[in-house]
């Protein structure tokens, strides 16, 4: 146990920290920027055009989400809808590291959350509850998990057009697991069922009654509404 | 497909890009003025998951076999071994296996 509380510090030394402990799981982001590049070929994106969001969106699952909407006239007011949607998420994460992050000027505040992503967030908020106090670790991660994620987009990329069947490999359904894996993996909780099979449900309605890409609204605000409308006692503590 | 107009691309690619930094940015300047309301906080964050349901809920539905067998193994995996990557591997690996015996 830490009696004293350490001030909250950055540095080079615990950025490499942040960079090696999140090495482990760099290696598998390489390989979601891998499918994220094969995926964006086989969509028809431009290279450049996928690589762009990698560089800048960072952000694996709006970038997965934005492919399924990819088709020309780009749906842009359905694409904005659903990217901010999903990152909503972010939020609550920069929020909860903001206890942590407020002993910096506002200026390098705003720095350090570019990089946020979910598994730095993770890891470094772990971190800080064991006493952590090097806001280097969140950074670092962020590097760590941005500079895989870009390196596996451009290789994905580079070989991703060779494959001509991509079906036969089950390389189509690589969006799907990955987005799967989020909602189920991150974070299982039987209180979410219900909103969860209210989203599914109204989606797939939207999808088959209404004009393309509402679903997706639809689903996500059906979803939010069941979760406020459930006993508060059901889901108690459900954002971290 | 006809690719999109680049400049359609670069507006589309633009407005990811605000949205995904604004929401980041958006939590610290909420959290410094008003502290969150569990009720918008429990909004929020079921909304963030059901919205990637929605997404996935008609690709499944609308799937072949081999799309709905890779999405119970993926999220059996998910589930049990909370391993994202054997997750998607197991996902693919079905896939590929009911297109290959099944057709």
């Amino acid at each position: 146990m830490k009696i004293k509380e350490n001030p909250t510090r950055l540095d080079i030394e615990g950025t490499w920290r942040g960079i090696r402990m999140m090495l482990p799981l760099a290696v598998f982001t390489i390989a979601f920027g891998l499918a994220f590049g094969v995926a964006a070929v086989h969509q028809g994106l431009a290279g450049w055009e996928a690589m762009l969001m990698s560089l800048f969106v960072f952000a694996a699952p709006s970038q997965f989400a934005a492919l399924e909407m990819w088709h020309s006239p780009l749906p842009l007011l359905a694409l904005a809808a659903v990217t901010l949607a999903i990152h909503t998420r972010h939020m609550l994460m920069s929020a909860a590291l903001y206890p942590w992050l407020k002993a910096l000027p506002q200026r390098q505040q705003f720095a350090m959350v570019i990089l946020l992503t979910d598994s730095n967030w993770a890891m470094a908020l772990g971190e800080y509850q064991r006493g952590e106090r090097n806001l280097g670790i969140l950074l670092g991660g962020g590097i760590a998990l941005w500079g895989a994620w870009v390196v596996g987009t451009a290789v994905g990329l580079a070989f991703g057009g060779g494959i001509t069947e991509p079906e036969r490999f089950g390389l189509d359904v690589i969006m799907l697991c990955f987005l799967l894996m989020i909602v189920v993996g991150g974070n299982p909780r039987a209180a979410m069922a219900l909103p969860w099979l209210a989203a599914a449900a109204s989606a797939l309605m939207a999808y088959w009654w209404l004009p393309p890409y509402l679903h997706v609204m639809v689903g996500a605000i059906t979803g939010g509404v069941v979760a406020v409308l459930l006993p508060g006692r059901w889901l108690r503590e459900s954002a971290s | 497909m006809i690719p999109s107009p680049v400049w359609q691309s670069l507006i589309a690619i633009t407005l990811m890009v605000v949205i995904a930094y604004g929401s980041r940015v958006l939590g610290l300047m909420v959290m410094s003025h008003v502290p969150l309301s569990p009720r918008v906080r429990r909004f929020v964050d079921a909304m963030s998951s059901s919205v990637l349901i929605a997404v996935i809920t008609p690709i499944i539905v609308h799937g072949d076999g081999g799309v709905r067998l890779a999405a119970i193994a993926a999220g059996t995996v998910a589930v049990v071994f909370r391993s994202p990557l054997v997750s998607i591997a197991m996902g693919m690996l079905c896939a590929a296996g009911w297109r290959w015996w099944v057709g």
